[in-house]
């Protein structure tokens, strides 16, 4: 038996509409690559803002990002101490080393107001994103 | 000092929830304690090892060797617990092993040190390295005292309120448990893995926050118990769902075959 036969056998279409349907499968396919092409550029495009440990504050206290829209947060620690930034309204949680710097990505996020803390100084280290 | 009681309190309880279920149903299933000093100790000694290194596995992945490792360890347990669950589940229906007893126990050994792993190292990342650079050990160690003494006390009591129970119902209570542990775990790894931008960002489906905050005591054990989110994304739905679905299927698969060979 040729494959022909076994393929029509197996899928239950006619080699004359398999060809046609292997086309537009191709011709989708060559959409998804483009698609991926396109959205290629929008993914390096991620905002990035920084945040600052000193003296076991964060500094901006309060930092103002674009609402829904994923950005790429660095906390950069300048203490000795290592800090841990956790937030259970973005849902982050990230140990970052003394006089280092740590990347999390956050969003999209509903506009509104986001508070995050270091989980090793609670009273002292607070801070707040905004999503607008 | 409060700050170091609730740290150390937090780790010592998730550890302690499952140490104290996993004694419990070893024993209901006829199997001696012997495995457990080994396990604390690998456990304590992996936990090091793994503080030690944190600085550097931080830097992997371009600055998310964190995230892989964390997600890497929690699917670890999830999957060990998994099989440790149809273990439970073989032997309420069939009274036998499913796997030989030293099988059985590296599975436990693996999996109690794994978990004391993870928690361990957050436990001397906090009282080691932060404490020393802070010059506050004394507080972090008298704070420390008090929340493992407390995570103890709650694991001491869990593992005899189960043992109190008949054999039988231990189990099925242990295997409920470990299931809801497992995929909660699942759900985590997940949410570190979006947190490293390896699973795709989304707005959260809903927000329970009104309801039960995860800020909260209540919020916190449901976190420990079933892995809770208050704003989770149609993806960790999904995620927990299927994992949840995973498990039950396996645990009737293997319900069932042990009842057939039964009746053979």
């Amino acid at each position: 038996m040729k494959v022909g036969q076994l393929l029509s056998r197996a899928t239950g279409i006619k080699p004359k509409y398999r060809c046609l349907l292997m086309k537009r499968m191709f011709l989708s396919l060559r959409w998804v690559l483009a698609m991926l092409v396109v959205s290629a550029p929008a993914h390096a495009q991620t905002p990035i803002f920084e945040i600052y440990i000193r003296q076991h504050l964060f500094v901006p206290a309060e930092l103002t990002i674009p609402a829904g829209k994923k950005v790429k947060l660095m906390i950069i620690n300048e203490d000795d101490t290592p800090e841990e930034f956790e937030s259970f309204e973005l849902n982050r949680e990230k140990v970052i080393m003394g006089k280092s710097t740590g990347a999390v990505f956050i969003g999209p996020l509903k506009a509104g107001e986001y508070p995050y803390f270091g989980e090793f100084n609670p009273r002292t280290a607070q801070g707040k994103i905004i999503a607008e | 000092m409060i700050s170091s009681v609730i740290i150390i309190l937090q780790e010592v309880l998730e550890a302690m929830l499952l140490i104290s279920i996993l004694m419990a149903s070893s024993s209901a299933i006829g199997l001696n304690q012997k495995w457990l000093p080994a396990a604390l100790l690998t456990g304590l000694a992996g936990a090091v090892v793994y503080a030690l290194f944190f600085e550097r596995v931080s830097m992997m992945f371009e600055g998310f060797g964190q995230e892989y490792f964390y997600s890497a360890m929690m699917l670890g347990i999830a999957i060990l617990l998994g099989i440790w669950n149809l273990c439970l589940v073989y032997f309420i229906r069939r009274k036998g092993l499913l796997l030989p007893r030293p099988l059985l126990l590296g599975l436990l050994l693996m999996t109690v040190s794994l978990a004391m792993m993870h928690e361990g190292a957050e436990i001397y990342l906090y009282g080691y390295a932060y404490g020393v650079a802070a010059n506050s050990i004394g507080t972090i160690f008298s704070g420390g005292a008090i929340g493992a003494g407390i995570g103890i006390s709650v694991g001491t009591f869990i593992y005899y309120g189960l043992r109190a129970l008949q054999p039988i119902n231990c189990l099925r209570v242990g295997s409920v448990v470990l299931t809801l542990v497992s995929a909660g775990m699942i759900l985590q790894a997940s949410l570190r893995l979006t947190q490293a931008d390896v699973l795709p960002a989304q707005m959260p489906l809903w927000d329970s926050s009104f309801l039960i905050s995860e800020n909260s005591i209540v919020g916190e054990l449901f976190y420990a118990l079933l892995g809770y989110e208050a704003t989770p994304t149609p993806l960790q739905v999904m995620i927990y769902g299927s994992s949840l679905f995973l498990m039950i299927m396996l645990m009737v698969l293997v319900h069932r075959t042990a009842g057939k060979r039964e009746s053979q």
